[in-house]
């Protein structure tokens, strides 16, 4: 499990790293969500891009947790 | 067709917004629930390593830093002067052995003549004797405990263990219980994790723990030896006997309080060193033994 990140010597928790890299994933996949039809069919597009986000987020984690971890410890 | 439109947008909308809730809860459990702490600290027990007698370093025998094992001498203290006072000491049994001698020849000699010396002279003599037989327990005492302190001269290490913070120098005046140097227990080394007192339900002692030291990225594996008997109360002050004296409080935020669980170190990798202050992550694994933890949701 990933607890922390380091940059320049501030130690900070790997959710923070991991919920900046997923805002910077969304604002990048905006426009090309826009083309396809689903934004029709919600009330509120933006609803999308939050749970995009929020999806992204606990995704990252997890691919950080299984897939980073042990490849930095082998 | 309108109508129809609407009720699938509500739909899609619901599910979008379900998905948001769920991926909110999933990084909740991940982050707020699960028995992870970034507040570790390496621990070990420290034994201040102080003078049993007083007086002038005369040597110091370890350097910084050093690992030194159970009984190694670490400094020694003024030996000359407490092997004068052990001198000093024999001496004085040596002279109540001949007072005692002497006492003994006269009371001999006056229990030999009982026709001619008085009954109180012979009395008195038997008292002196019984007197100097105890001055010379005193005396022999007095050299036990002057060849004692002579011995202590030579201060050891209690346990085995890495002096450290040794800045003292021959010349320094230690008087006696003055801590003088900090020896570290390494067998005590354990790491101590901060855990928030809402993770503590899915810790049991027992549980395998993996370490992570800062800047480490070996893994130190380790299992919860236990769990704190209790933590300060800090909301409250005074002492016993007295009123509660209770901070009053504006509750809108109350912080999760940390209760220090303590993991003992297993295996540490070769390469890996241990310094006790050093900051570590804490990563207990649960074990499925089929517990059950009702642990409030965020609410």
């Amino acid at each position: 499990m990933i607890e922390e990140i380091h940059l320049f010597g501030i130690y900070m928790p790997a959710a923070l790293a991991w919920g900046v890299v997923s805002i910077v994933l969304v604002y990048l996949l905006r426009e090309p969500l826009q083309r396809f039809p689903i934004y029709r069919l919600l009330w509120h597009p933006s609803l999308l891009e939050v749970a995009l986000f929020v999806l992204l987020w606990w995704g990252l984690s997890f691919l950080a947790d299984t897939f980073l971890h042990s490849w930095l410890a082998a | 067709m309108l109508h129809r439109q609407n009720i699938t947008r509500s739909l899609a909308t619901l599910i979008v917004l379900l998905v948001i809730l769920g991926g909110i809860y999933a990084l909740w459990l991940r982050y707020q629930v699960e028995p992870v702490t970034r507040d570790g600290k390496v621990r070990a027990d420290m034994v201040p390593i102080a003078a049993d007698v007083g007086g002038l370093v005369t040597e110091v025998k370890v350097a910084d830093n050093q690992a030194v094992a159970r009984g190694d001498v670490l400094f020694v203290i003024d030996r000359p002067r407490y092997r004068l006072a052990l001198e000093e000491a024999e001496a004085n049994v040596a002279s109540q052995e001949i007072a005692l001698a002497q006492a003994s020849r006269e009371d001999r000699r006056n229990h030999a003549m009982t026709e001619v010396i008085a009954g109180e002279q012979i009395e008195q003599g038997r008292a002196r004797v019984d007197e100097l037989r105890a001055k010379m327990g005193q005396a022999i005492a007095a050299r036990n405990l002057a060849r004692f302190n002579l011995e202590r001269t030579l201060v050891r290490a209690p346990v085995a263990g890495v002096v450290s913070n040794v800045s003292l120098q021959p010349g320094v005046y230690l008087t006696a219980g003055k801590p003088a140097l900090a020896l570290v227990y390494s067998k005590s080394m354990r790491v101590e994790g901060y855990f928030e007192e809402t993770k503590l339900p899915a810790i049991r002692v027992g549980d395998p723990a993996s370490i992570y030291l800062m800047g480490v990225a070996d893994e130190i594996q380790g299992h919860v030896q236990s769990i704190a008997g209790g933590v300060e109360d800090r909301e409250r002050m005074g002492a016993d006997g007295q009123l509660a004296n209770v901070n009053p409080s504006f509750t809108w935020v109350r912080l999760a309080q940390r209760i220090p669980v303590r993991i003992s170190v297993d295996k540490i990798p070769p390469q890996v060193r241990m310094i006790p202050g050093q900051t570590a992550t804490v990563v207990v694994h649960p074990r499925t033994d089929g517990r059950s933890i009702h642990r409030s949701l965020p609410w």
